[in-house]
C-alpha cells in the first residue's frame, strides 16, 4: 500500500516549523515517530497536502530535570528512551509501567511522547482500507455521515487508546502548546474532549511541544493495568493507570485514570473520596473499581465485547489500587 | 537404529544462510525490466450482480497500461475437479466482499492504486447469504446457481451398525462445539510474477513464465493452462523461496492468473503482490464449523458408536471445500478404534471469502469436539482421560471400519511419553486451584492416497544426475515451503548414495526443469517425494556401484558407499577408520571451501595412473561409473499402494494414507477466575513421524503446528459482521506474539513405518488438532468450565466461570453461551443504514423498509 | 509529486537517490536499491518484517519517510554478515531451527542483534520481551531461543574480539 502524495516539511526549529505551520494553515499534518499516522495515511484515512516532520527539531527530544523541579520531557522524546530512563523509573513509576506497555519495544524506539498523548481515536469500523470503508458506508469520522457502532448516532465513539496518557493525568501532568501567538501551558487531563472525532484541544496550527511532571507527584507509586489480547503489539482494549502517595500505610492523594474505553482518557471523579485517608483493602479498592466502571463506555469500536471491557475496567481498577498501594 | 550418516541427524535446512541473510528471493523480490505493477479492484458488495464495468477513465490515466477485467479470463476454474466456481476476475456476478473485479497494470505502485479508483462499476446487489444454517434455506439467489440450498456437497456415510452401538453403550454424550474461522497468516504475502516471452518469428505472445508464491506450481501451471488457453508446455512456472504457506497457497489464488492475464494484456511483466488485506480475503482458511457430536461408550471408557453431524461455512468458492467436508467425517477413523460410526456433513456456500485447506486440513475442528467430549465422558465416568485413550487404541496392523487402512502406530508410546513427562499421575487433579493439565491425541495423514486429479500418475518424481565434477543434483517438483521439503530430500539422497550432503543441490519447483509432483500439501512430501527420492537415489546408484565392483575388482554386493567413500566391503577394511581428519580433503573440496576445481582436477588426473584399488573416493567411483556407462541419472517414482486407497463408498477416496502420523499433547495452564484470561503453561507434545529424518526439522514442525494450535485455541478468529471481515491485519487478527508463546516440548516418538523413506512418516501438521482440546481439557481441569466454543477467549472463559459461579449475567458474549453454543456470534455494531459516500449500501433497510432480503439497484 | 535528491547512508556506504517524498524507506530499499532482505509483511506496523537499524536502533522501515532517514546510517540484513561468512546468530538460527519459510527472519536478525548488543546475558524474559516486536508463523519462537541461547553461550566462552552479531 502506497502513501498518498504530499510535499514534505523537515523544519530544524521549532520557530521553523511554527512558520511553515503558519504558512500551509490547516493543510500539515504533523508527524513524529510515524507509527500512529503513517499506517492511517496508507489506508487513505489522512491525505494531507503536507506533511511536517519533527524529527530534525533536536530541541523537542530529551529529558531534563524541570526550572521548578519535577522533569520537563521534549514531545520527540521515544518512548522507549522514557522507559529506559531511571528518574522516570523511580520517581514517576507509574509512567514507567505504562510506557513498557506501549505496543512493541521496537515500536517503542519509534513512537514518540508526543504522538502517544495525541494518538487518533481507534475503531474497527474506521481503521481499515479505503475499499472497506466504501463496503460499508462511510462513518462520521471520515468521508459520512452515519456511525457503524452505534446506528441512528450523531456521536463518534472511536476510542483513544493511548496508554500514557492515564498515567500522565494521575501525575498531574502538564502539556505545553505551540502556536502562532506564542506557547500556553494546559494540564493534560484538560487536553481532551471526548469526542472521537474532535479528539483534543488542539487547534489545527498548533504543536504540543512538551510534557511537564510535576515535583509534587514524584515518588507517588503507581501502577498501570492493561488489557490486550497479545503480550505485546496490541493497543490496550480497557487501561486503568492509579498513582497515590502514601503516608504511615494510609492514602494521602490518589488519582485514577482509565483509558481504550473511551473517545478519551478520563480521570475517575471521586476516587479519593474512598481512597484518601484509609489503609486500601479489596473491599475499598473494589469500589474504586466500581466508580472506574462507571466512567467507562466502551462500545464495539475493538476486539472483546464492551461489556467485557467494562467489567475488566473493574477488575483492573481494584488490581491497580492494590497493588500501587503494595509497591 | 545408528547406521545412518545422514538421516536422523540435526542439521541446518540446506537454503538456511539464504534466509537469514536476507539473500534468499522470494517472488515479491525478483524483478524483471520493463516490469509493471497489478493492482486489483475488488467488490465492495457480499452478492451482486455486475451490470457494467468501465475502465476508459482509469486506461486513460498516465501511466497505465493496461486494465482487464472478467471477460479477459471468463473460463471458470478450481482446485477440484468437482470445484471449477472461480473465475480469476469476476464474470457476472461478485459473491463476498473483497471478491476480484478488475486489474489495473501500472508502472508504479501508486498510479496504479489510483487508477483502480477510476474504474467504474455498476452493481444490482441480491440478497446475501452469511450464516451457513441461514444460507442452507436459501432457495432463491442461490451463490452458485448449480448448488441447491447453497449446499456445495453434503455427505452421510454410515460404517457398522449404529443404532447396536448405541444400544451396547452404557453412557452417551451429546453436545454442540463451534469452532470460529481462523487463517493462515503466513507471513508471505500472496505474490505473483508473470511474463510472456516473445515468439521470436511471429513478434506475438510467446511462452509464459510465472513465479509465484505457491505450494503447489504444477496444479497451477495445469489452472493456467485451462484458463489462459495455452498448452501446459507453453507455461512455465517458477516457486522462488515460499515465506509459509500452512494451506493458503495450496490452490489457485486468483492473482496467480489475474497476473498473467494482465501481462497478456499489457505485453509486459506484471507482478501483483497482495496487500495484507487482500490475504485475508484471499483466505482459504479453516471454516468456522458446527459440530454435533454423540458418543457411546461402555463403563470402562471403550467407545461403542459415534455420530457426527457438521456444518461447515465454506464461504463463496468450493475451493478445497469437498475435501475438507470429507476429511472431517473420515478422520474420525484411524485414530482409536471405534466399531460404529455415522458422518453427516455439509460444505454451505455463504457470500464470504472462500475457506479451504489449513493446516490439518478438515480434521482440527471435529478433534475438538472429539477430544473434548472424551473428556467430558471421562470426568462422567470417572475415569482417567489419559487411561480412557489407552482403552480405545487400535491394534494394527488393521483397516478401520472405514476403511484407512492403519500399520505404523505410535499412539500408545506418545501417550506414555507425555504422561510421564508431564508429571500427569502424580499432578492431574492435585494441583493448585486455577492451574490444570488436559490431554488430547490427533493424527492426520502422510498425504493423500489418491490424487485430486484422478489417474495413474505417480504422485512424486525425482530425476538425480551426477556429473564428473562429483556434484549430484537432484531435480524435484516437491515444494519447498520452509518446511524443509529440500532439506530432507537432499539428506535421503545423500544417505543412499554415501556422499557428503554438501554435494548435493536440490533444484525444486520448476516445471520446465523437474519432474512433476503433486506439491506440498496433506502433509504428502517426506513420504511421497521422499520415497521417490529414495528410489531415485538407489537408481543412480547401480550404476556406481557396478563400476566401482570393477574398478576394485569385488561384486557390486560389496561394494559400500558410505561418508563421501566407496569400498570393498569383502575385504578387511570393512571397518575402514573414516576419521574426520582421513576425509577432511574431501569434504572441503565438495563444499568448495578450498581451491576444489584444482584438487578434484588432480584426483582425476591421478587416477588413470592408480590400479586396481579396494577404496576409491565418492568422485573416482562417479568418474568411473560416468567412463562405464555414459552420463550418471536416476529417476525414482512414488505411488501410494492400491491397500491403502481406502474404501470403495462415495467420497471413501478422502482420507486413506499411505501411513498416518499420531501425537499425544498434555497442556498445563492457569485461569485468572477474575479476568478469564488463559496462561498456558507449557505444552509437552508427542509426535510418532515415523523416523526423523532432521530431528530439529521435525521438532520445528511439531513445536510450529502446536503453537498455530494453541493460537486458534487462545486468540486468533476471524470476526464477521454481514459478510464483513471485521479484523483483516496482523493487528487485529492476533497470531501469538513471543510473549504469550509458551515453551512446548517435542518428544519424538519414531515407529519406523514399513513403507515410508526410512521409515518416516509426516511431521508438519498432525499435531496441530490435539493442542486446542487439550487446552480446553486443562481449563476444565483448572476451573470446571466447559468451553465448547474456539477460540476461548478472555471474555468467553470469564461468562462460562460467572455463570457457573451463579453470579449477575453479564452479556460479554452476545447470547451465544460458550458452554452450549448454539449459533455463530458477530461482532456489535451494524453495516445497515443510511450512509452517505460513493458506496452507499441501496439495500440498507432503513431504505428499504425491510429486511437485506429484497433486490434493489444502483447507487445514488 | 517532483522526485527530490536525497542521500541515504545504508550499510556504510553513501546513496545518492531521486525519490518521491511520499516513499517509505522500506520501498526505497527494496524497489531502488535492490535490498531485498527487509520484507514488507503487513501492511500495519505490526509484524516486524521489515526491521532496519537506524543509527543503531531497530526500527519499521515499512512506518518511515525515506527522506526522513537523510543523515542517518541504516544498517539492513544485507549489512549483517562478516565478509567472510555468516554472522553467529545468522548461524545459530540456521543450526537450531530459527528459521523456518525464513520470511520474518532477516527482521528477527535486526532486533536480535540489538538485543545482544545491549544486553550480554539476557535472561529468557528478557529475550522473549525484545522478540516480541516480531511475528513469526512457523516456529513458535521455541527454536530461536535455542539459537539465542546457544550465541550468548559461545559468546560468553568467546574472547570479547569475537563479539557475537556484530562485525
Amino acid at each position: 500500500m502506497s502513501l498518498p502524495s504530499f510535499q514534505l516539511l523537515r523544519p530544524k526549529t521549532l520557530d521553523e516549523a511554527m512558520a511553515l505551520m503558519a504558512k500551509y494553515d490547516g493543510q500539515v499534518k504533523v508527524v513524529a515517530g510515524g507509527t500512529d499516522l503513517l499506517p492511517s495515511m496508507k489506508q487513505k484515512l489522512f491525505t494531507p497536502p503536507y506533511v511536517l516532520d519533527l524529527r530534525g527539531i533536536s530541541e523537542l527530544r530529551g529529558i531534563r530535570s524541570g526550572a521548578g523541579g519535577g522533569v520537563e520531557i521534549g514531545v520527540l522524546t521515544s518512548l522507549s528512551t522514557i522507559e529506559h530512563a531511571l528518574p522516570i523509573r523511580k520517581d514517576y513509576p507509574v509512567l514507567y509501567e505504562a510506557v513498557k506497555t506501549v505496543a512493541s519495544p521496537v515500536l517503542r524506539n519509534m513512537g514518540t511522547i508526543g504522538g502517544n498523548l495525541c494518538l487518533d481515536t481507534r475503531c474497527l469500523w474506521y481503521n481499515q482500507s479505503l475499499l472497506w470503508r466504501k463496503s460499508c458506508g462511510f462513518c462520521l469520522k471520515k468521508d459520512g455521515d452515519l456511525c457503524h457502532v452505534a446506528p441512528g448516532g450523531k456521536f463518534c465513539w472511536a476510542a483513544f487508546s493511548g496508554d500514557t496518557p492515564p498515567a500522565l493525568m494521575c501525575l498531574g501532568a502538564e502539556i505545553e502548546i505551540a502556536g502562532p501567538t506564542g506557547t500556553r501551558r494546559t494540564p493534560l487531563s484538560e487536553f481532551y474532549v471526548n469526542d472521537g472525532i474532535a479528539r483534543l484541544h488542539l487547534a489545527e496550527n498548533e504543536i504540543v511541544t512538551r510534557v511537564y511532571l510535576p515535583e509534587s507527584s514524584a515518588g507517588w507509586r503507581g501502577s498501570y493495568q492493561k488489557l490486550r489480547v497479545r503480550g505485546s503489539i496490541d493497543y490496550p482494549l480497557a487501561g486503568v493507570a492509579v498513582a497515590l502517595k502514601m503516608r504511615a500505610g494510609r492514602v494521602e492523594a490518589v488519582r485514577v485514570a482509565i483509558t481504550a474505553v473511551n473517545p478519551a482518557p478520563f480521570l475517575v471523579k471521586d476516587a479519593d473520596a474512598h481512597l484518601v485517608g484509609v489503609v486500601p483493602t479489596e473491599e475499598i479498592a473494589g469500589w474504586v473499581g466500581d466508580l472506574a466502571a462507571s466512567t467507562a463506555k466502551p462500545l464495539t469500536t475493538s476486539a472483546l465485547t464492551p461489556e467485557y471491557r467494562r467489567e475488566m475496567v473493574r477488575v483492573f481498577a481494584k488490581r491497580a489500587v492494590m497493588s500501587a498501594a503494595a509497591n | 537404529m545408528t547406521d545412518f550418516s545422514v538421516i536422523g541427524k540435526s542439521i541446518a535446512m540446506v537454503d538456511a544462510a539464504g534466509k537469514t541473510t536476507g539473500a534468499g528471493k522470494y517472488t515479491d523480490d525478483l524483478s524483471l525490466p520493463g516490469m509493471l505493477v497489478g493492482k486489483i479492484l475488488h467488490s465492495v458488495y457480499p452478492h451482486a450482480r455486475i451490470k457494467r464495468i468501465d475502465t476508459s477513465r482509469a486506461k486513460a490515466l498516465d501511466g497505465v497500461v493496461a486494465v482487464v477485467t472478467g471477460a479477459d479470463a471468463p473460463n471458470p476454474y478450481g482446485i477440484l475437479p468437482v470445484g471449477h466456481d472461480e473465475t480469476a476476475l469476476a464474470v457476472e456476478k461478485v459473491r463476498y466482499v473483497g471478491d476480484h473485479v478488475a486489474c489495473v497494470a501500472a508502472i508504479s505502485e501508486e498510479i496504479a492504486e489510483n487508477a483502480i479508483e477510476l474504474i467504474d462499476v455498476e452493481y444490482e446487489l441480491l440478497p446475501a447469504y452469511f450464516d451457513p444454517v441461514e444460507s442452507m434455506k436459501a432457495e432463491t439467489d442461490l451463490i452458485h446457481e448449480n448448488r441447491a440450498h447453497n449446499i456445495e456437497k453434503d455427505y452421510h456415510h454410515v460404517f457398522g451398525d449404529l443404532d447396536k452401538g448405541f444400544a451396547e453403550a452404557d453412557y452417551i454424550a451429546e453436545g454442540r462445539y463451534l469452532a470460529n474461522e481462523v487463517t493462515h497468516a503466513a507471513m508471505e504475502p500472496h505474490s505473483t510474477l508473470a511474463n510472456f516471452e516473445l515468439d521470436p518469428h511471429t513478434g506475438k505472445l510467446g511462452r509464459l513464465t510465472v513465479w509465484s508464491s505457491t505450494q503447489v506450481p504444477y496444479y497451477l501451471q495445469h489452472k493456467l493452462s485451462l484458463v489462459l488457453e495455452m498448452p501446459m508446455s507453453q507455461i512455465r512456472v517458477i516457486k522462488p523461496l515460499v515465506g509459509g504457506g500452512f494451506g493458503g497457497k495450496s490452490e489457485i489464488i486468483p492473482l496467480e492468473i489475474i497476473a498473467a492475464v494482465a501481462a497478456r494484456a499489457a505485453r509486459a511483466p506484471v507482478k501483483i503482490t497482495y496487500t495484507r488485506e487482500e490475504v485475508f480475503w484471499a483466505h482459504r482458511g479453516r471454516p468456522r464449523t458446527i459440530i454435533d457430536l454423540k458418543t457411546g461408550v461402555k463403563n470402562d471408557g471403550r467407545m461403542t458408536a459415534v455420530a457426527c453431524k457438521v456444518i461447515q461455512d465454506g464461504g463463496a468458492y468450493c475451493s478445497y471445500g469437498v475435501v475438507t467436508i470429507l476429511y472431517s467425517g473420515a478422520l474420525l477413523g484411524a485414530l482409536y478404534d471405534i466399531p460404529n460410526i455415522r458422518y453427516d456433513g455439509y460444505r454451505v456456500l455463504t457470500n464470504k471469502p472462500a475457506c479451504g485447506a489449513m493446516r490439518g486440513h478438515g480434521t482440527v475442528n471435529v478433534r475438538f469436539a472429539f477430544e473434548s467430549q472424551m473428556d467430558e465422558i471421562a470426568a462422567k465416568l470417572k475415569l482417567d482421560p489419559a487411561e480412557m485413550r489407552r482403552v480405545n487404541l487400535l491394534k494394527p496392523p488393521t483397516v478401520t471400519v472405514n476403511g484407512l487402512r492403519v500399520l505404523s502406530y505410535g499412539l500408545p508410546e506418545c501417550i506414555d511419553q507425555v504422561v510421564t513427562r508431564s508429571g500427569w499421575k502424580e499432578r492431574k487433579g492435585k494441583l493448585p486451584k486455577g492451574r490444570g493439565l488436559g490431554v488430547a491425541c490427533s493424527h492426520y495423514v502422510s498425504g493423500a492416497a489418491n490424487s485430486i486429479i484422478r489417474s495413474d500418475m505417480p504422485h512424486s518424481t525425482v530425476n538425480i544426475k551426477i556429473d564428473r565434477d562429483g556434484s549430484v543434483v537432484i531435480y524435484t517438483g516437491a515444494s519447498e515451503i520452509g518446511q524443509g521439503s529440500d532439506t530432507m530430500t537432499a539428506q535421503v539422497v545423500a544417505e543412499v548414495l554415501g556422499c557428503e550432503i554438501a554435494r548435493v543441490n536440490v533444484i525444486a519447483a520448476d516445471t520446465d526443469l523437474t519432474p512433476i509432483d503433486l506439491g506440498s500439501y496433506s502433509s504428502r512430501v517426506t513420504f511421497m517425494a521422499g520415497n521417490a527420492a529414495l528410489r531415485a537415489a538407489a537408481d543412480v546408484k547401480k550404476n556406481i556401484v557396478s563400476a566401482a565392483a570393477k574398478r576394485m575388482n569385488c561384486a557390486p554386493e560389496d561394494v559400500i558407499m558410505r561418508n563421501d567413500r566407496v569400498w570393498n566391503g569383502g575385504t578387511t577394511l570393512s571397518d575402514y577408520d573414516f576419521t574426520a581428519s582421513d576425509s577432511l580433503g574431501e569434504k572441503e573440496a565438495a563444499r568448495g571451501h578450498v581451491d576444489g576445481q584444482i584438487l578434484r582436477g588432480s584426483v582425476l588426473q591421478t587416477r588413470k595412473e592408480d590400479g586396481p584399488k579396494d577404496h576409491m573416493s565418492f568422485e573416482e567411483a562417479v568418474v568411473a561409473a560416468i567412463d562405464f556407462h555414459g552420463a550418471l541419472t536416476g529417476t525414482g517414482s512414488y505411488a501410494p499402494p492400491a491397500a491403502a486407497r481406502g474404501g470403495k463408498h462415495k467420497g471413501g477416496g478422502v482420507g486413506p494414507s499411505p501411513a498416518y502420523s499420531y501425537s499425544a499433547q498434555v497442556a498445563e495452564v492457569s485461569v485468572d477466575e477474575d479476568t478469564g484470561e488463559v496462561t498456558v503453561h507449557k505444552v509437552w507434545a508427542a509426535h510418532d513421524c515415523g523416523r526423523a529424518l532432521n530431528p530439529v526439522a521435525v521438532e520445528g514442525q511439531v513445536i510450529g503446528s502446536v503453537w498455530m494450535g494453541l493460537g486458534q485455541a487462545l486468540e486468533e478468529e476471524i470476526v464477521w459482521k454481514d459478510g464483513l471481515l471485521m479484523n483483516p491485519g496482523l493487528l487485529e487478527y492476533r497470531s501469538p506474539s513471543s510473549t504469550e508463546s509458551p515453551e512446548i516440548e517435542c518428544i519424538i516418538v519414531e515407529s519406523i513405518d514399513p513403507e515410508g523413506p526410512f521409515g518416516a512418516k509426516e511431521a508438519g501438521e498432525g499435531s496441530l488438532a490435539a493442542t486446542i482440546p487439550a487446552i480446553s481439557n486443562a481449563i476444565y481441569d483448572a476451573v470446571g468450565v466447559r468451553l465448547r466454543e474456539s477460540p476461548f477467549t478472555p471474555e468467553r472463559v470469564l461468562a462460562a466461570l460467572r455463570a457457573k459461579k451463579g453470579m449477575k449475567r453479564i452479556e460479554m458474549t452476545e447470547s451465544v453461551d460458550p458452554t452450549a453454543p448454539e449459533k455463530f456470534r458477530e461482532h456489535g455494531g451494524s453495516l445497515w443504514f443510511r450512509g452517505k459516500g460513493p458506496m452507499r449500501h441501496p439495500l440498507d433497510p432503513a431504505r428499504q423498509g425491510t429486511n437485506a432480503g429484497s433486490p434493489a439497484g444502483g447507487g445514488d | 509529486m517532483k522526485k527530490e535528491l536525497i542521500e541515504l547512508r545504508i550499510n556504510g556506504r553513501t546513496h545518492e537517490l531521486a525519490i518521491e517524498p511520499n516513499k517509505l524507506l522500506l520501498d526505497v530499499l527494496r524497489q531502488d536499491l535492490g535490498l531485498t532482505g527487509s520484507k514488507r509483511a503487513c501492511d500495519d506496523s505490526s509484524c516486524g518484517s521489515c526491521t532496519v537499524q537506524v543509527d543503531g536502533v531497530p526500527m519499521l522501515s515499512c512506518t518511515m519517510l525515506a527522506a526522513s532517514c537523510e543523515g542517518q546510517e541504516i544498517t539492513t540484513v544485507e549489512g549483517l554478515a562478516d565478509h567472510d561468512g555468516l554472522a553467529a546468530l545468522q548461524k545459530a538460527y540456521g543450526d537450531f531451527g530459527g528459521a523456518q519459510c525464513g520470511f520474518c527472519t532477516p527482521g528477527f536478525m535486526m532486533t536480535v542483534r540489538w538485543l545482544l548488543a545491549n544486553n550480554h546475558d539476557p535472561s529468557e524474559q528478557e529475550i522473549r520481551e525484545a522478540l516480541s516486536s516480531n511475528l513469526c508463523r512457523c516456529t513458535g519462537y521455541s527454536q530461536m531461543y535455542q539459537a539465542i541461547r546457544a550465541v550468548i553461550e559461545a559468546e560468553q566462552k568467546s574472547t570479547p574480539t569475537e563479539m557475537v552479531g556484530a562485525k
